[in-house]
This record gives C-alpha cells, sequence and structure tokens, in this order.
C-alpha cells in the first residue's frame, strides 16, 4: 500500500532521483568531522528558522512592548525560555560555526579554482549572518539592544558623503525610534531569511558542481567514501552535539535581562556585539579626520579581501604546509581580530560622537530634563542627609503629599511594574538615589520622628504586606511607592518619600531596574520563570540521559558486562 | 567492525548508521517538536491575581431595581496592562444584601439587559430570560446569571472582575 502511493508519487514529482540526487556524492578520502561545520551552520540557521518563527508569535515589534512581549515569552509562556534561549545562543554559535567553517575551508584551500563561486556565496553568506547579528540584537529594545543598534547605525553615519543618508535609511529617521525597530524588524525577519535560503542554494549548487575538495594529500583522496551515510552520520553527530549544548546554554546561562531601553541613561557603556567588537576596537585608533577610515575602510578591506582572495592566491598548491605566504598572512589578521575582539571586550567603551541621548517618553521634554537636573541636584546625600530637618525635599519632589490619599498607596502602579529590570543597574542606582534614607541594601536604621513607626521603613526584609513570591505582584506593590511617593502614617513625619516616578527623577527603566534589586534582595528573581512547560535544567538532564542512554547502548557496554 | 563477512558488514554498517542517524533524528525532532507544540497549545500566562475594583458608593445604587455600573479594571492580558471599562448589573436589596452579575449571558456571550417593562433579564441574541436574582425563566442559557465577588468598605462597593466559561451547565471560571 505505502509502496504503491510511493510510487504513484514519484512517478510524477521526482522524489527517489532528488533524494539520490542529494546522498549520493563521493567524498575523496571518506567522511570527516572536519567537513561538519558546513552542515553544522546550517543546522544552526535551520534552528534559528524554527525559534525565530515561534518568537513571532509572541514577539511585537513595537517600542512599547517589544521588550516585555519577549520577557511574557521567557517567562509565562511553556517552553519560551527554550525558545528565546535557543535562538539567543544559536545566533551566537552560528557567528563560531561560520569563522570555523571559513578557516576549515581556508587551510584546505579550497576556495581555489575552479570553485571561486563557492567561496564568493560563502562570504556572501557569511556577511549575511552578520547583518543577521546586527539586525537581531536590537529587536530587543533592552539597554544592550537599543545602544549597540544606536551605535552601529552612528558608525554608518559617519560614512563618507553617504554616511547620513545611510544612517536615516537604517534608522527610518534621524534617532533611533520605532521606525528603527520595525526597520530591523523586517531586515531581520523578511529580507534576510530569503537572501540566506538563495545564497545556500547558490553555495551548495557551487560545492556540489565539483565536489568535495578532500584531503590535500594525493596518497589521501583514495579510497573515497559515500556523502550518505557516512558523512551524514558525522553531521548528525556534530549537529546533535551542537543542539545539546545550545539547550545546555539555554538552561543553564540564560541570556541577561539588560533592562528596558532607556535612551536617557548615559551611564550605560554602549557596544556592540561581541562578533562586531573588533570592528569597534579598530576605530579607537582612527580619531578626528581619519573616523572614516575606521569606520568605513578598515571593513571594506575585509570584505575585499575575503571576495578577492581566489582571484589574489592562484597558487594551486592546497597544502597548508606548502603556501607559508597565505597561511602567515591569515594567521597575522586572525591573530590582530582576535586581539582586538579581546581588547574591545575589556575596554571601558568611548563616547561616540555621533550618540546622545535623546528623550523617548512624552515626559520628558527639553523643559522635563531641565527639571530632572534640578531635581538631581536637590537629592546629592549632602541635601539628603538634611532632610531630617522639614525641607524642600518633600515640598519640591512630592507635589502630591498634601493629598491625604497618597499616605496610602495611591494611582496605578506605573510601567515600570511590568518590566523586567536588570538588578545590577539596579543597586547602582539604589546607592544613588534610595541608601541614603533607606540604607546601604536596604538594612536600615534612619529614624523618622513623627512617624507612628519612627523610623525609616526596611526594604530587606520588606514588609510582608508587601512582599510577594510572585515577581509582578511584589514588583507592582513597591511600584506605588517609588512611582507616587508616600507620607509614613503618623502625626507629623519629618521624612517623605518623594514621588520619583512622578516627578521624573528616575525613568521608568530606572525604576523597574531599582525594583529589580529590591526583589533580588528579599530574595525573589524579577525574572523567575513563572511557566517554564519544564524546568530548563530538568529539561536538559532529561535530553543528556536520553542521549548518554543511547550512547552506553550503542557502546555495547551492557553487552561487555555480560561476557 | 568485523572484517570477516565483508559483503555483510558493509550492508549492515550502512543500516546500522541509518539507524543512528534516524535515532538522533528523531530525538532531536521530538525534544524541539513537543516543547514547541506546548508553547502553542498549552495555556500561557503567569499567576492571576485579579484585584478590587471599586464601582461606586453603595448609596448610589437604588434598592430594589438592577442597575448597570461601570467601572475601569487594570487588566492583564499576556504583556499588557491596560486599564478596561466593564460593566457588571448591581442588584441591591438591601445596604447589607448586594448581588453583582456578570453583564455576560451564560448562554454564548452576549450582553443581555434589563426590562423595565416586564421586570426581567432579557438576552438579544437568543432570548434567554432570567430573573431579578439571576435564575434562568425561559429560553437556551444552561445556568443562571454568573455573580461576580463582592465586597464593601466604608460604604463603597468593589468587585473582582471575572469571566466564566460560557454554554456550560456549570460556573467555570476562565
Amino acid at each position: 500500500m505505502l509502496r504503491s502511493i510511493g510510487q504513484w508519487l514519484d512517478q510524477r514529482w521526482p522524489f527517489s532521483s532528488l533524494t539520490r540526487l542529494t546522498l549520493e556524492e563521493e567524498i575523496p578520502g571518506g567522511a570527516r568531522f572536519a567537513y561538519t561545520l558546513g552542515s553544522g551552520t546550517l543546522i544552526v540557521f535551520l534552528l534559528q528558522a524554527v525559534t525565530g518563527i515561534m518568537q513571532l508569535f509572541f514577539y511585537v515589534p513595537a517600542t512599547d512592548y517589544a521588550y516585555d512581549s519577549i520577557s511574557f515569552l521567557r517567562t509565562k509562556v511553556p517552553f519560551g525560555w527554550l525558545i528565546h534561549g535557543l535562538h539567543y545562543w544559536g545566533a551566537n554559535l552560528m557567528v563560531v560555526l561560520v569563522v570555523l567553517h571559513i578557516c576549515r575551508v581556508f587551510l584546505w584551500g579550497a576556495y581555489k579554482r575552479p570553485r571561486e563561486l563557492t567561496w564568493l556565496g560563502g562570504t556572501a553568506l557569511f556577511l549575511t549572518v552578520m547583518a543577521f547579528s546586527f539586525t537581531g540584537g536590537p529587536l530587543h529594545w533592552d539597554q544592550r539592544g537599543y545602544w549597540a543598534g544606536e551605535v552601529g547605525t552612528s558608525i554608518a553615519g559617519t560614512a563618507p558623503v553617504v554616511g547620513d543618508l545611510m544612517k536615516r535609511i537604517l534608522r527610518g529617521g534621524e534617532e533611533m525610534g520605532p521606525l528603527t525597530l520595525s526597520r530591523f524588524f523586517v531586515v531581520h525577519t523578511a529580507i534576510l531569511p530569503p537572501a540566506l535560503i538563495s545564497l545556500f542554494l547558490f553555495h551548495i549548487i557551487a560545492m556540489r558542481r565539483f565536489g568535495s575538495v578532500g584531503p590535500w594529500t594525493e596518497a589521501k583522496r583514495e579510497p573515497k567514501g559515500p556523502f550518505w551515510p557516512d558523512q551524514v552520520f558525522k553531521d548528525a553527530i556534530t549537529g546533535t552535539a551542537v543542539f545539546l549544548l545550545l539547550v545546555g546554554l539555554a538552561a543553564y546561562l540564560p541570556p541577561s535581562y539588560s533592562g528596558p531601553a532607556d535612551p536617557l541613561d548615559t551611564s550605560y557603556v554602549p557596544k556592540p556585539e561581541w562578533n562586531f567588537l573588533f570592528l569597534y576596537q579598530a576605530l579607537k585608533y582612527f580619531q578626528g579626520a581619519l573616523e572614516p577610515v575606521g569606520t568605513m575602510g578598515v571593513p571594506a578591506v575585509l570584505v575585499l579581501l575575503l571576495v578577492l582572495l581566489p582571484f589574489i592566491d592562484r597558487n594551486p598548491e592546497r597544502n597548508p604546509f606548502r603556501r607559508p605566504v597565505a597561511v602567515f598572512c591569515a594567521f597575522v589578521l586572525a591573530a590582530v581580530i582576535t586581539w582586538l575582539t579581546i581588547a574591545g571586550y575589556r575596554s571601558k567603551g568611548f563616547a561616540q560622537p555621533g550618540v546622545k541621548a535623546k528623550p523617548q517618553t512624552s515626559l520628558v521634554t527639553r523643559h522635563g530634563k531641565d527639571y530632572i537636573d534640578i531635581v538631581l541636584s536637590v537629592l546629592t546625600p549632602e541635601t539628603a542627609r538634611a532632610a531630617e530637618v522639614p525641607s524642600a525635599l518633600e515640598k519640591g519632589a512630592a507635589p502630591g503629599a498634601e493629598d491625604p490619599d497618597i499616605k496610602k498607596m495611591s494611582g496605578p502602579p506605573g510601567i515600570a511594574a511590568y518590566s523586567i529590570g536588570n538588578a545590577e543597574r539596579g543597586a547602582a542606582l539604589f546607592r544613588k538615589h534610595c541608601s541614603q534614607c533607606h540604607g546601604p541594601e536596604g538594612v536600615n536604621k534612619n529614624p523618622n520622628p513623627g512617624s507612628n513607626d519612627g523610623k525609616i521603613p526596611d526594604l530587606n526584609p520588606i514588609d510582608r504586606e508587601i512582599y510577594s513570591d510572585n515577581p509582578d505582584v511584589f514588583a507592582s506593590h513597591i511600584d506605588h511607592f517609588i512611582q507616587h511617593g508616600s507620607v509614613p502614617e503618623g502625626a507629623n513625619p519629618v521624612i517623605r518619600m518623594p514621588a520619583f516616578g512622578d516627578t521624573n527623577t528616575l525613568t521608568q527603566p530606572q525604576v523597574s531596574n531599582i525594583e529589580a534589586y529590591i526583589l533580588h534582595l528579599n530574595g525573589i528573581d524579577r525574572a523567575k520563570i513563572m511557566n517554564p512547560g519544564m524546568r530548563p535544567r530538568s529539561f536538559f538532564g532529561l535530553l543528556a540521559a536520553a542521549y548518554g542512554l543511547a550512547a552506553l547502548w550503542i557502546g555495547g557496554l551492557w553487552r561487555r558486562k555480560r561476557l | 567492525m568485523d572484517e570477516t563477512n565483508n559483503k555483510d558488514s558493509v550492508t549492515t554498517r550502512r543500516k546500522f548508521i541509518a539507524i543512528l542517524v534516524g535515532f538522533m533524528a528523531s530525538v532531536n525532532a521530538l525534544a524541539l517538536g513537543v516543547p514547541f507544540i506546548r508553547t502553542l497549545v498549552s495555556a500561557s500566562g503567569g499567576r492571576r491575581e485579579e484585584a478590587w475594583t471599586r464601582v461606586g458608593e453603595l448609596g448610589s445604587f437604588p434598592a430594589g431595581e438592577p442597575m448597570e455600573a461601570r467601572f475601569a479594571t487594570l487588566t492583564v492580558e499576556a504583556y499588557q496592562h491596560k486599564s478596561v471599562l466593564n460593566s457588571a448589573w448591581v442588584v441591591k436589596k438591601s445596604d447589607t444584601e448586594v448581588t453583582v452579575f456578570s453583564p455576560i449571558c451564560t448562554h454564548l456571550g452576549c450582553h443581555y439587559a434589563w426590562n423595565v417593562e416586564t421586570g426581567h433579564f432579557e438576552c438579544p441574541c437568543h432570548a434567554s430570560v432570567f430573573a431579578p436574582d439571576g435564575s434562568v425563566l425561559s429560553g437556551p442559557a444552561p445556568r443562571p446569571l454568573d455573580t461576580l465577588p463582592v465586597k464593601t468598605e466604608n460604604g463603597v462597593l468593589f468587585v473582582r472582575w471575572e469571566r466564566f466559561r460560557t454554554g456550560s451547565p456549570n460556573k467555570i471560571i476562565v
């Protein structure tokens, strides 16, 4: 029955000849693990496609919701942590695999005549992967992605003549904003994927035209080995190892929450993704008039070098030991790029000339910014300590103080309560804005005469009525106080909590960060996975156990025991 | 590999490898497929904690006559947190005895209305008719009108907004 259906289909569409065409390939010298880097990249790409589509079910490419929709996916959708973790780590691993694949092809001399087009297709694929990496980060609209996008587009803006135009096209305007996010989104999800698939087909067809290049020594080129099943087996092992590695990374090293994008936060040191760090670092050596050399010249030279390699290096010799010049040059280049990457990683960052904080929220206009400066100056530690005597603090910073309702929690929580902040940034903000009254790390001994408690409330441990093991609820409880301030109950409390949100003393992302920190002080992870489907580590353990048992069984250990 | 029986070992080796590749492909497909189907099929969202919403002063509702009250509820839909206008029918017998009905017909989720002339709640969609106490008088409605949790504090009426499955004989919260 199945057989006849198969025959019926095959007569009408060439399934079996296509399968044969795909699988029947003779590899000189037989299958090798070294050849699995290309297929490993393909497997990761397929994984990226699947996890990318899964994310599209939840992700919203709008500045208001991008960050929160990803947080929702990661904490409240079954296996959302897996989908996002695989996509995040897959993106990083894909760059690694592509680079390793390029190194392998270079060492084997596989770019040489007649395989130039395979190499050129591969170069285009490499650039596409880098474009994926560049456009993917800002889609989070978190601090890391926002600033990586800001720096990247600013760099494009330094190009001579066309720089401004390029920057405007990339951003959809002069500044980073909703249109920038839409553009990055469309490029990442609608333009690059079909481009990559087309280039892959070009690459693989060009490769199959002349087949695998095989070992460079003539003696090792015989006997030939079949692609199926030998090479496929090795590809499957590499692919599975890569998959296990990615699940492990997603389970044990989930991507960190860098907090919602905050264009006003000038203290954030923007850095590009690690795979662009060498360009970022190289830029530092070209200042002033030479800047376009760094921003445009260096990448252009590198791309040209890749494109022209098969035409510059026309020596037919493939043995890396017999082409010392080419291998030496490549080694120097790799060393320089590695060194620049490490230096870039360790550097403190530098102010990009095109980068300036732009008010994003409607609350903060130019006036608003001046107001913030005034409020910040009021809240410097010296004046805040002087607040033990009734001072301008509460009159200036808490306009709602006269309102009797503010004694209780008043007003709805602000938008900050629902965004997952970064506890580390929150700690720094806490030291600056909160610890004068609430004490370092929220452990407090400061008195507050005139209030019923007689002291400023402890935040660590916090009041049990405010505490909740549900991070959303906990954060929204604290949020009332940070947004709207409060007047402690009592006859005439000397110290009152200023309304940090209502007065724009803190931006909403900053409030989120502080909330994440206060939750952390009380032992609650703001990014706790509420609806995991299966606990990340259990899932990885289960998968690892399945392969472990299979390996034992195939390895025949149980059989040896019997003997 | 056993080299003694060359012809056989070649074919079994091919088969063996094919089985291994198939095994890895199936385990990986399962490890992705099962979670991803769960992602799309299972309910997403965290633990919900609906808050009490202020409906109005108890004194402002007429005794005996049902009255539709509108109130803004802070709702959470996935990653959206916003204030949504909801309504409910408040039936006050006395200042201590108040019932609040969800405005959604238990049959298929239409909004019913109070008919002053007949003194009944009537659903315009499929002509279900309910008594002022919520019980079904006629029509296809499978259960009485759904009551919402109520509390009064200092003469102010609060409700907790909830939704229930329609078309079911039992009141099941969704």
